[in-house]
């Protein structure tokens, strides 16, 4: 577990000591969605970078957001419209 | 030559064999995107395929308001959306103007329990989730913020384009996708619980 929040580092380079409290959870959560979303402004980029890699209760608010995204997105079934509405569409305006 | 010229809301020009080429072109394609908003609005087959053909009629009838070379996909979910606001959502039995009034309003008022507001999820539960399980819980919520999380996470909308769409501020749409997304979680949270995901 601690190996995938830990975040790699280059060799040589610090650890980050890890937070386990966020102290500003409920804005770094708008600044996680909209990173996801990419739809952050530069303020929210430099604040997801410095803040990501040392603090985990943003980490595994990262992960759980990006997991449900990702879970609207591909597992929920997409249907094909039915041809016989594609039908009735092209005859009316058709007509 | 005589099309209805009276129904010509901007100054588009748009001849007979126009009006055509730019609906199988431009309108067309987004037919499956189309049936799936409408069916996740209504969540109703039926409601579902007559509100995807009153939209397609009505994008037909009032071509010359599109704008050639912008985003198709936004004007036609946005003439979807109306519609269904109109016509549909009056007949559902849904009471989800009530609902919506109700959890919108209590969060607004609630601003600062936003503060420590936090799911107890993990994301590991999620990953265990099926797609018909995840799509209970979009579908368990009102529809307004049903509607933002389907345009933005399942047609990949921006804010600026949900905007227009919806007919509202970006600073709402943002604020109401973040309440939206913890709605969700909280649903997806009591699935995850009953299916023994998250113990």
């Amino acid at each position: 577990m601690n190996a995938s929040i830990t975040p790699s580092v280059t060799e040589g380079a610090q650890q980050p000591i890890m937070k386990h409290t966020c102290e500003h959870h409920a804005e770094c959560m708008k600044i996680i969605q909209a990173i996801l979303d990419d739809e952050a402004s530069e303020a929210e980029k430099n604040h997801f970078r410095e803040n990501m890699d040392k603090c985990i209760p943003c980490i595994e608010a990262y992960r759980l957001e990006k997991c449900i995204k990702d879970s609207l997105n591909m597992k929920i079934e997409k249907k094909p419209c039915p041809q016989s509405i594609m039908d009735k569409i092209i005859s009316k305006i058709n007509s | 030559m005589l099309v209805a010229m009276s129904e010509t809301l901007t100054t588009n020009e748009y001849t007979d064999d126009l009006r055509y080429e730019v609906f199988n072109r431009e309108f067309m394609p987004h037919i499956d995107s189309m049936y799936n908003f409408a069916f996740r609005l209504t969540m109703d087959e039926d409601d579902a395929n007559d509100l995807v053909q009153d939209t397609y009629l009505k994008a037909f009838r009032f071509i010359s308001s599109f704008e050639q070379g912008t985003n198709a996909k936004a004007w036609l979910f946005r003439i979807l959306k109306n519609s269904f606001i109109n016509d549909y959502r009056k007949k559902s039995k849904e009471p989800s103007k009530v609902d919506y009034q109700e959890v919108e309003t209590t969060y607004n008022s609630e601003e600062a329990s936003d503060t420590t507001y936090t799911v107890d999820l993990r994301a590991d539960a999620v990953q265990e989730l099926i797609g018909d399980e995840v799509a209970n819980a979009l579908n368990a919520l009102p529809v307004d913020f049903r509607t933002v999380i389907i345009l933005c996470d399942i047609e990949g909308f921006t804010y600026e384009e949900m905007a227009k769409i919806l007919d509202i501020p970006i600073g709402t749409v943002r604020s109401r996708l973040h309440r939206a997304r913890n709605l969700l979680k909280e649903k997806l949270k009591s699935y995850a619980a009953s299916m023994g995901y998250d113990s």
